[in-house]
């Protein structure tokens, strides 16, 4: 340490006072537009606030006062919010769709507790938690009257179209990126031209496909339900993309580590489920957390054949001659929903990262 | 599949029908040159039968044997026509439409299945018998009577353009809008509308195009603009969602119009014939008078054969397109006459207040009648 015991830091000066002065102030310019930013600021918050809390009318019932505040009409929330979260669901059963909502919700994070983790255990979960879904959506066994998917629709309806996606598109998505792996040269180019194509394709197109073209192509009997079609196309569109991810992860890893897996006898199983793929998802977990987001923000396209996902609920819930004046208070209603949704996998994908980074090394 | 029992009981309507499902979108896969030889062969039989008149065609029977109809619905809303209540049940002019005729062919307003379609869907959805009917402000256009195979019933819906117009004018025609500015939705059919009219009768303006209802309409109550063109319902929801709603005025004139047909899969006469007696019977019900309230009290003393023959008191009116006599009764016993239909949904009783129009009866000034009932 070259002179290290004589220069000692300079003393700290008044804490964190001092620290945002000199961030903030630390010439004429910065003040300037630190002033600036912070009355824009400020005026913002306080409209908000007035907007959305002080001048606002809270209930149906005063729905008549709407008109006459400046503030936010939440009547409409009041009087539509359910019809937003349940959809077309019949009304007296809306307790079997909110039961249904919270088993997926609550499936989603049991799997994502470590100690779920294997592939048995989540196949496990995952079946029952669907199973107790359709049962409780779909009805008609234990005196539950049937409710077709036609009717299904709401918070529900986004949750299990997300769900189904991810948990059917994960398990596609790293066959797809073994397969595009594979020394075989027909797997191979098989996987990378199916993954391609799909790739080329709009998510639009294919889930149009899916719902409205299956039909003339597909004897009946092997059509299935339109939602369940759906599902399965858009599962395979975000397994094309998730593919890709899975195969930078891959490639990320030295082939070393592989080669001196098979040089101790280890087999090809035991290679990619213990050495490849948990570097594999742990290095692209950013990526793959961001695909995860799009592809629950991208449920809300379902709506233009013919699902009642959240979106169209809410845009059912202003089209309606004494509600049509309110849409923003609506549509700020479903973006909160998208928000604690959206917001919670990105936490998660936040504690995953710290996770694994504890366990690395 | 229609190909059995159309052998059984044939009739020139199955003969067409058959040709049609030999094109691939029929649902079961079938060996082409198979299907063709036994088309020709179902066609030469049914050719040689007589008629029978009591088969309501294919559409009907598999109506029948579902027990409900499957009848389109909107992804979302569609004021004044398909909309859904607090409580999730779809109300409006598109879906009564829909009641009237499940209770026309099934006897029940509620033996319905609501398929919600989006706009695009709707055509390959019929095509593909994931619903019936389409009942969806949907305009006859030839390319979609002929391209698209469909077939149209008589219009139910004549669509006018209209403009909304500040009141603060005193504007009482579009000659007073020399000058104006007007709102239009950009990219619709509005606009060429608006400039054929003006164009025609040498009036100027100025054109403000926005994409979304949303703006259109707010750029409307900020005053950015004069008046607004459209289509007459969504002018009316427009005047009613604004912050002073006696501020604007929809103008008497009709810039064009679009008559808005019930569509059906091409071939099926039979249900076309249902369809258009459907509306006959709403529109005669409304001539003579007949409501949803007094339908049982006309019953019992006609005023005339003909009602008599319409509300089933003498026998005729059903038999001959293969539903009970009695179908008008309970339809309009379930949903009114026509004329209830429209101020229940989007006329003088909802919170639209669209005037009838070119919608009331000939009697009226309007453009509707209903057909002869012998």
């Amino acid at each position: 340490m070259p002179g290290g015991a004589l220069s000692r830091p300079p003393p700290a000066m008044a804490g964190r006072l001092h620290q945002l002065r000199k961030r903030l102030f630390s010439n004429w310019f910065d003040g300037i537009v630190t002033l600036l930013a912070g009355a824009a600021l400020v005026s913002i918050v306080v409209n908000l606030v007035d907007w959305a809390f002080l001048n606002a009318v809270w209930s149906e019932a005063d729905v008549s006062q709407c008109r006459e505040v400046s503030g936010a009409c939440w009547s409409v929330i009041d009087a539509r919010g359910r019809l937003v979260l349940f959809g077309l669901y019949p009304f007296d059963q809306h307790w079997r769709s909110t039961l249904a909502c919270l088993i997926i919700v609550i499936t989603m994070i049991l799997s994502c507790l470590p100690a779920l983790w294997g592939i048995k255990r989540l196949s496990a979960l995952w079946i029952a938690g669907f199973g107790t879904f359709v049962v409780l959506m779909y009805g008609g066994i234990f005196g539950l009257s049937v409710v077709t998917t036609e009717q299904w629709g709401g918070l529900s309806l986004t949750v299990f179209i997300f769900a189904g996606v991810f948990v059917l598109g994960m398990p596609m998505a790293v066959g797809l990126a073994l397969a595009r792996r594979s020394k075989l040269p027909v797997i191979h180019w098989l996987a990378a031209i199916f993954i391609d194509t799909v790739r080329s394709l709009p998510l639009l197109t294919i889930l149009f496909a899916a719902a409205v073209v299956v039909p003339f192509v597909v004897p009946q009997w092997a059509q299935g339900d339109k939602l369940g079609r759906v599902v399965v196309a858009f599962a395979i569109f975000y397994a094309a993309y998730q593919a890709e991810i899975i195969r930078a992860g891959i490639q990320s890893i030295p082939s070393g580590q592989e080669e001196a897996a098979q040089a101790l006898g280890m087999n090809y199983r035991s290679v990619v489920l213990d050495i490849i793929l948990p570097q594999a998802f742990r290095n692209t977990l950013p990526s793959t957390i961001n695909q995860v987001v799009i592809t629950f923000k991208e449920t809300s396209i379902v709506t233009i054949i013919g699902f009642f996902d959240v979106t169209a609920s809410a845009s059912a819930a202003v089209g309606r001659g004494e509600w049509g004046a309110y849409y923003i208070e609506i549509y700020v209603f479903v973006a909160l929903i998208y928000f604690v949704f959206v917001f919670g996998l990105s936490r998660y994908g936040a504690y995953l990262e710290r996770r694994t980074r504890l366990h690395h090394g | 599949m229609s190909f059995s029992r159309s052998l059984g009981l044939c009739t020139k309507k199955d003969a067409a029908w058959i040709a049609e499902s030999s094109k691939p979108k029929e649902e079961v896969i079938m060996i082409r040159s198979t299907t063709k030889t036994l088309t020709a062969a179902a066609i030469a039989a049914c050719l040689a039968l007589p008629a029978s008149a009591a088969d309501p065609g294919p559409t009907i029977t598999q109506i029948q044997e579902r027990g409900s109809l499957l009848c389109t619905s909107h992804n979302g809303s569609y004021l004044g026509f398909a909309e859904v209540d607090d409580q999730g049940k779809w109300s409006g002019f598109d879906i009564e439409m829909c009641k009237a005729l499940a209770t026309a062919i099934l006897g029940d307003p509620e033996a319905l299945q609501l398929i919600p379609v989006s706009w695009a869907q709707r055509f390959p959805a019929l095509q593909s018998g994931d619903i019936d009917v389409i009942i969806k402000v949907t305009g006859w256009t030839m390319s979609r009577d002929t391209d698209l195979g469909l077939q149209y019933s008589r219009p139910y819906f004549i669509g006018p353009t209209n403009i909304l117009v500040r009141s603060d004018l005193g504007a009482t025609s579009p000659e007073d809008l020399e000058g104006g500015v007007f709102c239009i939705n950009a990219g619709t059919s509005i606009e060429r509308i608006v400039a054929d009219y003006m164009g025609a009768r040498g009036i100027s303006y100025e054109a403000l195009n926005f994409e979304k209802a949303e703006e259109l309409r707010a750029a409307l109550y900020a005053g950015r603009c004069d008046a607004l063109a459209g289509f007459g319902p969504f002018l009316a929801a427009t005047r009613f969602n604004a912050p002073d709603p006696e501020g604007f005025t929809i103008l008497d004139a009709v810039l064009a119009l679009e008559p808005e047909g019930i569509a059906a899969r091409e071939g099926d006469d039979g249900f076309i014939d249902v369809i258009n007696w459907m509306m006959s019977a709403l529109l005669m019900a409304e001539e003579n008078g007949i409501t949803q309230a007094n339908v049982d009290e006309i019953r019992a003393n006609p005023p005339s054969a003909s009602v008599e023959r319409l509300l089933g008191a003498s026998p005729g009116v059903g038999e001959r397109l293969g539903l009970s006599d009695d179908w008008a009764y309970t339809m309009i016993k379930a949903v009114g006459n026509y004329g209830e239909i429209y101020d229940r949904t989007v006329g003088e009783n909802s919170v639209y207040k669209l005037p009838r129009g070119k919608n009331h009866l000939w009697s009226n000034g309007g453009l509707l009648y209903s057909l002869v009932l012998d």
